[in-house]
């Protein structure tokens, strides 16, 4: 299965086995999504569980969040992550905060699906990255998958949490790569990076779309590297971080949201604070630039094999 | 006399509004065409909405205002926005006026007054209704007109837009270019009310018009221009036509919707048009004939012409985050070139 059909099989499981199970959006019905990941599930479980909404971004998240107060589980789906903004004070000022305004009393368990990052010709307003806003937002979780088999096991953990869920899908993923994905349900755990290649030179962390950018970079140019993939961006596994960190004393985080202020600030604020008595080279970030996201020029953006490969050296090399 | 001379002006004013909404659809096809083969990236093609469009603009001066969206491009061509500035912004080449930053049919055209497209639907909205406060405040005659789908009036951006306008009576025209779709959901999905009725509420006039009708879009959106410039406040206007087009090129409609008007058929507002200028005398078959061939020619030139245009520089990509450039920018810039 590719990322799409695992994300979607997960969804009818779930559904099957639970009524309480809500998606709603835009464009996901009938016509299943303008990904496709909720493709066929209209057809099978009837418009009251999969719901074409307004165009109404606020609206949609709002929504879910009532349903979440009162006994469901839905399963909003925002087109695109650069729609999401208008829902921002639904998602800070509710989903996040509802827990603890009412000490536990009232929760909020939902997962709220959306595709972002870019690597697909969208421009500004189709490729955006913006984890940050909700990693830095107390009461969220943030998860995001970099393969079909974590996809379909990270959503199904996330619809086991009693937390709301920020479930961030690389959309350049969607359809990069087939896997064996079991048909039935299984869990990929939430808050565990995964140490995806083993090495004892250097350190990356990465996840999303780039997790295969640099795997591909590692292999082709045989660095003896751990690759951590975060899955759980918030709260990440500092534990897996300080392990590799302690073995390989150098440290490259990548993503594809800008610099400032991106996970990789955290991951190296986090890794100082704990074992800067382990570095032996400053941690270097290979990020994207800290512009909106061209269209023509997307390739530039994006970060690369180059780049990567450029940051290994720099830190290898350091004395 | 001066009727005779008045009558040739409106004359040459329809023959004018027919020449861009032909333009506009041999525009059309040839980007859908191109966008087949590979040769341009995506489109939101504007088919079945050149009258509302060209209707709404002949209405417009010269110095008014429009916070446009994605499928205006009748409207731009209208306007006079030169082709090769549509074919450089699809294509993202280094002449596009926004440097290749923007997907295709995100079109600017500055020196005509069209004030630029985001995604984001209906967030031009509220800034529309800002440019028509400025226009009030610093008592100018122009006004603003901003459109948006049916869709979009679901936003809580049409609310607070249609909002401030009332109670600001600004120099403001909402046009709703209601093609009865939003991507796959038909608009007896996308509200309860018409999309007219809501104006009510607001304390706005609403009218409602055939959108496939040049003539009735032209008098309506002329009305509520003259309203807007006399200092009596907003008008929403929801024009009806129909989206005969896929959504984007990346839509499938057969997904989701079975029926269609047909490029050329009885409801095409194209040849709705040409029937009611015929009938009035304004156009005739051989007019017509020219006017298509004129088009096609045009098209294929400036399509070919364009295409030979390289892409922008990659520097570039780094300009206009600011004003002035950051350091964290120029860190970036030299690690990335
Ligand atoms: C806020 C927002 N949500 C979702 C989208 C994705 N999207 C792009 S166009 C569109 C439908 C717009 O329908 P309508 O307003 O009727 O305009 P039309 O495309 O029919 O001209 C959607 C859902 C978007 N661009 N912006
Ligand atoms: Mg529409």
């Amino acid at each position: 299965m590719n990322m799409v059909q695992a994300l979607n099989s997960e969804l009818d499981l779930r559904m099957g086995a639970d009524d309480s199970i809500i998606l709603l959006g835009e464009d996901i019905g009938i016509d299943g999504g303008v990904f496709r990941v909720t493709d066929g599930l209209q057809a099978k479980y009837g418009q009251e569980r999969v719901m074409d909404t307004p165009l109404e971004e606020l609206g949609i998240v709002g929504m879910a969040i009532g349903m979440a107060t009162t006994g469901l589980r839905p399963v909003p789906e925002i087109q695109f992550q650069d729609f999401i903004y208008t829902a921002f004070d639904q998602i800070v000022n509710q989903m996040a905060k509802m827990r603890y305004r009412t000490a536990g009393r009232i929760t909020v368990p939902m997962v709220l699906r959306t595709p972002y990052g870019g690597g697909i010709r969208g421009g500004l307003y189709h490729s955006q990255s913006g984890e940050t806003y909700f990693a830095h937002t107390a009461g969220l979780t943030v998860v995001t998958p970099s393969n079909p088999y974590d996809a379909k096991g990270l959503l199904s953990s996330s619809m086991d949490l009693n937390d709301p869920v920020v479930f961030l899908e690389p959309k350049r993923l969607y359809r990069a790569q087939k896997a064996d994905v079991p048909e039935e349900d299984y869990k990929v755990p939430l808050r565990k990076a995964n140490l995806v290649r083993s090495g004892d030179d250097l350190t990356i962390i990465t996840y999303g779309s780039m997790v295969p950018t640099v795997i591909q970079t590692v292999e082709k140019n045989s660095l003896d590297a751990d690759v951590l993939d975060l899955r759980t961006l918030v709260p990440m596994d500092i534990d897996s971080i300080v392990a590799s960190v302690k073995k390989t004393g150098r440290v490259m985080i990548v993503h594809e949201a800008p610099r400032t202020l991106g996970m990789g600030s955290e991951i190296s604020a986090a890794i100082s604070e704990r074992v800067i008595e382990y570095l032996y080279a400053p941690i270097v970030r290979v990020t994207g630039p800290d512009t909106p996201f061209p269209y023509r020029l997307e390739e530039y953006y994006l970060p690369n094999e180059r780049r990567i490969l450029a940051a290994a050296r720099k830190i290898l090399d350091f004395r | 006399m001066t009727e005779n001379v008045n009558e040739q002006v409106d004359k040459e004013k329809y023959v004018r509004a027919y020449g861009a909404m032909v333009l506009s659809r041999t525009f059309d096809r040839k980007i859908i065409t191109a966008q087949r083969q590979g040769r341009v990236g995506f489109y939101t093609p504007t088919m079945g909405q050149e009258a509302t469009q060209v209707g709404a603009s002949m209405a417009l001066d010269k110095d008014d205002l429009i916070f446009e969206y994605y499928r205006d491009v009748p409207m731009m061509i209208h306007r006079g926005v030169p082709m090769e500035k549509l074919l450089d912004q699809i294509m993202g080449n280094s002449e596009d006026y926004a440097k290749g930053r923007q997907m295709p049919s995100h079109f600017i055209a500055r020196d005509n007054n069209f004030m630029s497209i985001q995604s984001p639907v209906a967030s031009n909205l509220p800034l529309a209704t800002g440019a028509a406060y400025a226009l009030k405040y610093r008592k100018k005659n122009s006004i603003v007109l901003t459109t948006f789908g049916d869709g979009s009036t679901s936003t809580p951006d049409f609310h607070a837009a249609m909002n401030m306008a009332a109670v600001y009576e600004l120099p403001l025209v909402f046009l709703c270019e209601n093609n009865q779709w939003a991507i796959s959901l038909p608009i007896e999905k996308q509200t309860k009310a018409e999309i007219w009725k809501k104006a009510e509420g607001y304390g706005m006039e609403g009218v409602k018009v055939d959108g496939n009708d040049l003539l009735a879009t032209y008098k309506a959106t002329a009305e509520a221009v003259r309203k807007a410039r006399d200092g009596k406040g907003p008008t929403l206007i929801e024009a009806v036509s129909f989206r005969m087009g896929p959504h984007s090129t990346s839509d499938d409609p057969n997904k989701y919707r079975s029926n269609t008007v047909q490029d050329g058929s009885d409801q095409d507002p194209i040849i709705l048009t040409e029937k009611a200028l015929k009938h009035m005398g304004i156009l005739n078959d051989s007019m017509i004939e020219k006017i298509k061939s004129e088009a096609e020619r045009i098209v294929t030139e400036k399509f070919e012409e364009r295409e030979k245009i390289p892409p922008p520089e990659p520097s570039t990509m780094f300009d206009d985050v600011y004003e002035e450039m950051s350091w964290m920018v120029k860190e970036e810039r030299g690690e990335i070139l």
